[in-house]
């Protein structure tokens, strides 16, 4: 009996040990079969990723490994193509991970996140830098026309040296050398300067006492001392913990700032908080960045000249849609005079408003967002609390679903049954006109604490015709506020725009239908990329389309027509600032990055004041980013390339007027050509051409100017 | 090849991530510009089970209402067996209470009877008692119950009465957890009838198998000494333990 018992412990053990063996596979070394393929999030722990980037790095080389040992002659179908399939672990582990640590993050991902990013930035490294692999290529390219290549083939082809290229790879040993000693410099300083704006920003706080809090609303007051209690909790010594007992405190991040320029009666605290938001990085202490900034254009405009290029911008923009400086100035500066005067007036309409009140004092930079605050509820008078019950997130999604039906004849269904990173996720099946399936769309509207502020596009799986169909899924996240009690969450028409744009690039990531993966959805340049998402809020503004869904949700009444009225009057609102400001930091992120290499290195302060002081910015307004926390351009990747989101303004407006030309905003043969040109292709053509087969004709500019009402029609 | 697209922003735009249309050094601009993310535990599971419901409401809205009663009908057993536990032992000292067909048949319609008002009143929100004094005394019910079966050899005439005031008690605890699960608002009547249907059924499941368990021995002498008494004790401690717990 003993024996027989000990016999059954044995195998329920052994039982037990294949079982959790089976359950520790990692979910992504397997074949997801999944609806879909969606990816299996329920299976997914926070110890499966370090091994699958490790192992997906690994595969990535040893693919990379045979392709460049291949006995046989380079060929397209040899390198390209199987260039293209390479990376497979790697890409579907880095699709989940950077998808969640953004919407869905925990302490774990964050600490994995700061450990990987400099394993992923080596590695690529390893592989732009292969020569062997260039080689191949190379040879390929020198050979094309004999190939008998395709359009989309020549493109990869070209696109794929070009990035060899602008590695360096045509560069002498010598040269490559230096170019390394620069990238890994400029590395350093681009995060340096990072490190020191994030401690500029969080290092300074307005701490109020009780009286100081003249025409905060309670929102903000409430926000304001959870602030102080938050760093209570934080603080180390207790004389720290005295310092913010009972107290309120507000920061320069925007969130904290903004509602208290608009709302504080204290000038004196206004100016305060103001300055010290455009004073970060230019403080002279061990934070500045004025050296840095300049050290960091200083090392690109070298960089460019080992390449050979006039300028760190010419190098840039080569492979954007506006192909030189020159374009892009001449851009920026039609926009810009429309934009001052406008901003001008803006400025008199708030000192008319200061002399009324008897304020006796000019209008300054801290006050535009209290005194425009005024001018709008004078002259737009629009409540938002109003609109929102006709903007039901339901209602909303019907009209966007509604839309693209309209336009490609597109249709949605959700999906109950698949499982999801979050319970706030939903699914949506996206077929075409016939009923074929075109991918599947994820949208996670609703803010909560482990997700990123802002709102995104991006994908869990690619689209390629490579080996087979393969349809993608992708997901939008935006942080719309979550519902209280019963009733549907109720949007602002911000939020509404918000959903269609990135719906827009939604759109762009499920129509495409290229042959290769890399080429697909939204990899075109930036300068034409945020034009698929930015066309569609426009018929988000359009009052019939708005009828159409915004009803409200408890009596199922439509949206009366004046407050659609009043809706579209007040988007034309403190649109002389708004470009202004926008327009002053892209010229001066234009004049940084075409300096010479051998110019004389000027410090960022003496730099930015001629350079503001040229194009005539008045004083009320400073640029949308100071030189010393112009982060994007100095931080982030959008260096020569801030300017993008107005160019992107230009087709939109210009590709949104040609569908109101025909007096039909779903005009078919139009909504066609724009699928077929712009959402289905990619990066397989130059942007340019695309827009011009979509238009008929280069863009222009006069509809965007019409739209933020610079024409010099708004009163 | 999807690497070669992210090698220019790797090499020329600090590290990046294709697939986002946001790339990830936007993100980096993000920290910068709004702080960087402090996650707290506590107000993640609050979001998160605000989340479920919503998710359970959406799929619910989506479904016929013969999928509804279904799904209603086995949430009714569920929260019998096996999530009811304090239900069960209610049943249970009902069965244990007498061994006469009749006697337990009044007690469990009584039982049911209760039941059904006042899980119907609170889910259409005519009735609202909250949680913190409804659960301990479902707790003390038991407790009641199980003592009444040592106590007394056969049910006196009042219990039906007193079975019914404790059913009309754990049709609010009934409606307690059918609220966390989320009611649809098409369908209502049937999804509630549907619910109560699976709770009858749970019910119903758990008599059988007690007399099924007792059948053989129930009209032994000893079965009320070593079988009715001290499994009336054991409920009755349970529910008192539960009782302090739900109090404290």
């Amino acid at each position: 009996m003993k024996k027989l018992l000990f016999i059954t412990t044995v195998v329920l053990l052994g039982a037990c040990q294949t079982q959790t063996e089976q359950a520790s596979v990692n979910p992504f070394y397997q074949e997801w079969d999944t609806p879909f393929g969606v990816p299996p999030f329920e299976q997914i722990t926070d110890e499966h990723y370090m091994p699958a980037f490790k192992k997906g790095m690994e595969e990535n080389l040893a693919e990379i490994d045979v392709i460049v040992n291949n006995p046989e002659a380079p060929t397209f179908a040899n390198t390209l193509e199987e260039l293209e399939r390479t990376g497979e672990l790697l890409t579907k582990v880095q699709r989940v991970f950077y998808n969640l640590t953004s919407s869905n993050t925990n302490p774990k991902l964050q600490e994995l996140q700061r450990e990987l990013s400099p394993l992923i930035s080596a590695h690529y490294d390893k592989i732009s830098l292969n020569e062997a692999l260039f080689k191949r290529v190379e040879t390929i390219w020198q050979d094309r026309e004999n190939l008998d290549l395709s359009d989309e083939q020549l493109k990869l082809l070209a696109d794929t040296r070009k990035s060899f290229v602008r590695s360096g790879a045509l560069l002498n040993e010598e040269q490559k050398a230096q170019i390394t000693e620069i990238n890994s410099q400029i590395s350093e300083l681009t995060t340096a300067f990072g490190q020191n704006l994030l401690a500029e920003t969080n290092g300074f706080e307005l701490i109020l006492e009780e009286d100081d809090l003249d025409g905060l609303s309670e929102g903000i007051v409430a926000a304001a001392s959870d602030a102080a209690k938050q760093k209570m909790e934080e603080a180390i010594t207790e004389q720290d913990q005295l310092k913010y007992e009972g107290k309120y405190v507000f920061t320069p991040h925007r969130s904290s700032m903004y509602p208290f320029l608009t709302q504080s009666n204290r000038r004196d605290l206004r100016e305060k908080l103001y300055k010290a938001y455009i004073q970060r990085g230019d403080n002279d202490n061990e934070t500045d960045n004025k050296e840095t900034a300049a050290k960091i254009a200083k090392l690109r405009a070298e960089r460019a000249q080992l390449m050979g290029y006039e300028s760190h911008a010419h190098f840039v923009l080569e492979e954007r849609m506006l192909k030189n400086p020159a374009e892009v100035y001449d851009l920026l500066m039609q926009l810009w005079k429309p934009a001052v005067a406008r901003a001008k007036v803006e400025v008199a309409d708030m000192q008319a408003v200061v002399d009324e009140e008897g304020g006796n004092f000019k209008i300054a930079g801290w006050d535009w967002w209290q005194y425009s605050e005024k001018v709008r509820k004078a002259k737009y008078d629009l409540d938002e609390a109003a609109l929102k019950p006709y903007l039901s997130l339901d209602n909303v999604l019907n009209g966007v679903f509604e839309t693209t039906n309209k336009l490609w004849g597109l249709t949605f269904t959700e999906l109950f049954d698949i499982n999801v990173y979050h319970p706030d996720v939903r699914v949506w099946e996206v077929k075409d006109k016939d009923g074929s399936h075109l991918g599947i769309f994820l949208g996670d509207y609703f803010t909560r604490s482990n997700k990123r502020g802002g709102a995104w596009m991006s994908s869990f799986k690619g689209q390629s015709n490579l080996d087979g169909r393969e349809r993608p899924i992708v997901v939008n996240v935006c942080n719309f506020p979550a519902p209280v009690g019963d009733d549907p969450a109720l949007l602002s028409f911000g939020n509404v725009t918000t959903l269609f744009h990135e719906f827009g690039h939604a759109m762009h990531g499920i129509l495409t239908n290229v042959t290769y993966g890399s080429m697909s959805g939204t990899s075109g340049p930036r300068d034409f990329t945020e034009f698929p998402a930015q066309i569609l809020e426009h018929w988000a503004g359009e009052p019939a389309i708005l009828k159409s869904f915004a009803t409200h949700y408890k009596t199922g009444e439509v949206i009366p027509d004046e407050l659609i009225d009043k809706l579209l009057k007040a988007s034309k609102f403190n649109q002389g600032f708004a470009n202004t400001e926008y327009l002053a930091a892209s010229l001066l992120d234009m004049d940084w990055h075409t300096l010479k290499a051998d110019e004389e290195l000027k410090d960022a302060d003496a730099f930015e004041e001629a350079s503001l002081s040229k194009i005539g910015l008045i004083d009320e307004i400073a640029p949308r980013y100071r030189s010393t926390y112009f982060s994007h351009i100095f931080a982030g990747g959008y260096s020569s390339g801030y300017y993008s989101y107005v160019h992107s303004a230009v087709l939109d407006s210009d590709g949104f007027a040609a569908f109101q030309e025909t007096g039909d905003v779903f005009n078919p043969e139009l909504a066609a050509k724009l699928r077929t040109h712009v959402y289905e292709k990619g990066s397989t053509e130059e942007a340019m051409e695309l827009y011009k087969q979509f238009r008929g004709r280069q863009p222009k500019i006069d509809a965007l100017l019409k739209v933020r009402g610079l024409d010099g029609s708004t009163d | 090849m999807r690497i070669l697209r992210t090698i220019v922003f790797c090499i020329f735009l600090c590290s990046s991530f294709s697939g986002l249309s946001h790339p990830i050094d936007e993100l980096i601009i993000l920290d910068i510009e709004q702080g960087q993310l402090n996650v707290k535990d506590q107000q993640m599971t609050a979001e998160y089970k605000a989340a479920l419901k919503r998710q359970r409401m959406r799929r619910l809205a989506a479904m016929n209402w013969q999928e509804k009663f279904v799904l209603f009908t086995k949430a009714g057993v569920e929260h019998i067996v096996p999530k009811g536990l304090d239900h069960i032992l209610f049943v249970l000292g009902l069965f244990f209470s007498s061994l006469i067909l009749g006697s337990l048949l009044w007690q469990v319609t009584a039982f049911t009877l209760a039941h059904t008002i006042t899980l119907a009143l609170a889910a259409l929100g005519i009735v609202q008692i909250p949680g913190a004094i409804v659960e301990p005394v479902i707790a003390l019910s038991i407790v009641w119950i199980a003592v009444e079966n040592c106590v007394f050899k056969q049910t006196n005439k009042w219990r039906p009465f007193i079975v019914f005031c404790f059913g009309l008690l754990h049709g609010l605890g009934f409606a307690a957890v059918l609220n966390q699960y989320g009611l649809p608002k098409g369908n209502l009547v049937p999804s509630l009838l549907a619910f109560n249907i699976g709770v009858e059924l749970g019910q119903l499941l758990v008599l059988v198998s007690a007399a099924l368990l007792v059948w053989l021995i129930r009209n032994k002498s000893w079965y009320r000494q070593r079988v009715q008494i001290p499994a009336s004790l054991m409920i009755a401690l349970v529910g008192l333990f539960w009782f302090v717990e739900r109090v404290l």
